[in-house]
């Protein structure tokens, strides 16, 4: 018997089986409850947590955003709410804050037949949800193996934007070094000198950390965006400074700082700490022309390798920009897909 | 005049202010969805501190979040409203110079009407060893028998006077500016607020009348709480000024529109 439970993180409460479901698939930490309740409030397309309970627990669950046209510069409209006519949407299963890995996860060992069965329950009650507005469904950024279970008849596959990913086949931070070019390698050590003899800079790091200004940081981190300009159909809000707030705290978030002597902060790094694959989040930086400083970026890959090697963890994920010089510090890359659902065929 | 209906028109203005901040302002989409706020109330159960009011301080630390997600302005201009509350406190004759000598507002007001000329003066300015150009064109227009409207804190006012020669200075019409918490019996003066503007003047009743259609006014418990009711951005909705002052909003016995009794 297969139920479909489609939650408000706003207004629903937490399910008491959902933390124990996060430690068993090792969800990253955006998937906290509360943090989505957060994210929900603020965002323009809130999501939604689909979960899908067989014999009375979960096999899987989906971070569905709920979008509305782009152009509507509005926060969602508050939950429950129905508009008196339906009016068009669509669905986005995503996690808008982890790059590169998709917004559905199924719980471990369940089979292909069994995700399948999983997804199209899901499509199946998201009409019910959502109304008769429902434009369609979009899968985006899945992973080669999820290709199978979620595309099919009338369904829209494309390749996008890959990941950059870094095994870690390395015992020391040294034999990373050593797979690099020569002149990256150089290069990395020069920098690491030159920043290490900065008395001018203040680079602080570590997890959960409570001596942090969230509004600077967000302001910061929604600058460095916008300086790339708007992405194309992107349903991400700008990240809302309550929401680091809470989520720089946590003790699985870590948080990587560059102060000058001022105080002032010149870039930062977030970085979701995982037991398999940490994921490296957030960068944001000044430019030099606004004061920034050269070569911070290269230094936060190098604290984020270090981190991954020193501790074991078999892979170091890293979103999906700036490949190029990612390819360079020895990231490969992960093919990512996107599936449309056309509303006809959602469930089928 | 002020009957129920218009003070249903003017809570209408506030309660749509409310509304369209929550939906498209960073700040408040935080502050109200997760701490809440009354009067409206628009998360239920949730009615936060001081009703969902901010203190000034706070808008101004935070006044990037105050722009809506469309963009727009993002720093406050402090000589809004003049032109509204002129006629409000002191009617100006067409022709009327407005100097707003005031070293907290660098650029002139936008808000005057057609008729009427403004230009703003750096108090410190008088005492340097330059001349400033806007001094000569407020002699010039003394001479030609014009009119001059002095407009700021009382002792700016009184070095402007001060730099004009004697024959003169007594002509300069003066409109002092008054902090909501420092509200005199005038007969003349403006509210202002350097992060909101102009707020309202003394009326020919002598009260303190806000500038209704633009201003609203409400009792919290952090004070009163004012909002700028047609700024798009950036969005000044509950802003508890100069540090939250008691008081009331209560219709004029003379002319029915609400002055602010502190």
């Amino acid at each position: 018997m297969t139920a479909v439970c489609v939650l408000d993180p706003r207004v629903d409460p937490q399910p008491p089986d959902w933390p124990g479901f996060q430690r068993a698939s090792q969800l990253h930490p955006v998937w906290d409850y509360e943090l989505m309740g957060l994210e929900a409030w603020l965002a323009r397309n809130p999501p939604l947590l689909a979960l899908v309970r067989q014999a009375g627990r979960i096999v899987a669950a989906m971070s569905v955003m709920v979008c509305r046209s782009w152009r509507a510069p509005r926060y969602a409209p508050p939950p429950r709410r129905r508009p008196h006519w339906p009016r068009p949407l669509w669905a986005e299963v995503y996690q808008p804050w982890l790059s590169g890995f998709p917004g559905v996860v199924f719980a471990p060992g369940l089979d292909q037949d069994g995700r399948r069965a999983a997804a199209r329950a899901v499509e199946r009650a998201l009409p019910r949800r959502l109304g008769p507005g429902l434009l369609g469904l979009l899968y985006r950024a899945i992973g080669a193996d999820l290709v199978p279970v979620l595309a099919g008849r009338g369904r829209l596959v494309r390749r996008t934007d890959p990941a950059a990913v870094l095994d870690n086949r390395f015992a020391t931070e040294e034999e990373w070094l050593a797979s690099l070019s020569k002149s990256r390698r150089g290069g990395l050590r020069r920098q690491q000198r030159a920043l290490a003899a900065d008395p001018t800079l203040v680079i602080r790091g570590g997890p959960g950390r409570d001596d942090l200004d969230a509004v600077a940081i967000a302001h910061l981190i929604n600058r460095h965006r916008a300086g790339f300009g708007r992405l194309p159909m992107d349903p991400r809000t700008p990240v809302a400074a309550a929401y680091l707030d809470r989520f720089l705290r946590r003790p699985d978030v870590h948080t990587l700082t560059y102060h000058d002597q001022d105080g002032r902060l010149l870039a930062v790094h977030t970085m979701l700490d995982h037991p398999h694959t940490p994921v490296s989040q957030h960068w944001a930086a000044l430019r030099e022309a606004d004061g920034g400083r050269p070569n911070l970026y290269f230094d936060n890959c190098v604290r984020a390798v270090r981190y991954t090697v020193r501790h074991g963890r078999a892979r170091l994920s890293s979103g999906r920009g700036l490949l190029d010089v990612k390819r360079t510090l020895g990231f490969a890359t992960r093919a990512v897909y996107s599936v449309a659902v056309p509303r006809p065929v959602m469930g089928g | 005049m002020w009957t129920s209906g218009v003070n249903a028109l003017w809570r209408a203005a506030y309660r749509r202010a409310v509304r369209s901040a929550f939906a498209t302002v960073p700040l408040y989409r935080e502050r109200w969805a997760l701490g809440g706020r009354t009067d409206p109330v628009v998360v239920p159960g949730r009615t936060g501190t001081h009703g969902g009011a901010i203190t000034a301080e706070e808008a101004v630390r935070k006044v990037v979040d105050l722009v809506p997600l469309a963009g727009g302005a993002a720093s406050p201009d402090p000589a809004r409203g003049l032109g509204h509350v002129l006629p409000l406190a002191r009617p100006p004759r067409p022709g009327t110079l407005v100097v707003v000598v005031d070293p907290a507002i660098p650029r002139p007001p936008t808000d005057l009407p057609n008729t009427l000329r403004g230009c703003v003066l750096d108090p410190a300015s008088l005492t340097g060893g330059t001349r400033p150009a806007a001094l000569d064109e407020v002699v010039t227009a003394l001479r030609r028998n014009g009119n001059v409207t002095a407009v700021g804190p009382d002792e700016a006012i009184a070095a402007l006077v001060a730099a004009l020669p004697e024959d003169l200075a007594h002509r300069v019409d003066r409109l002092p500016h008054r902090a909501l918490d420092r509200l005199d019996g005038g007969p003349f003066g403006l509210i202002h607020d350097p992060v909101l503007g102009y707020l309202g003047g003394i009326g020919h009743c002598g009260r303190w009348h806000l500038d209704w259609p633009r201003v609203y006014a409400r009792r919290t418990t952090g004070g009163l709480a004012l909002t700028l009711l047609r700024q798009s951005s950036p969005r000044l909705v509950d802003i508890l000024v100069a540090g939250g002052v008691r008081g009331e909003v209560a219709p004029c016995p003379r002319h029915g529109t609400p002055v602010v009794l502190t």
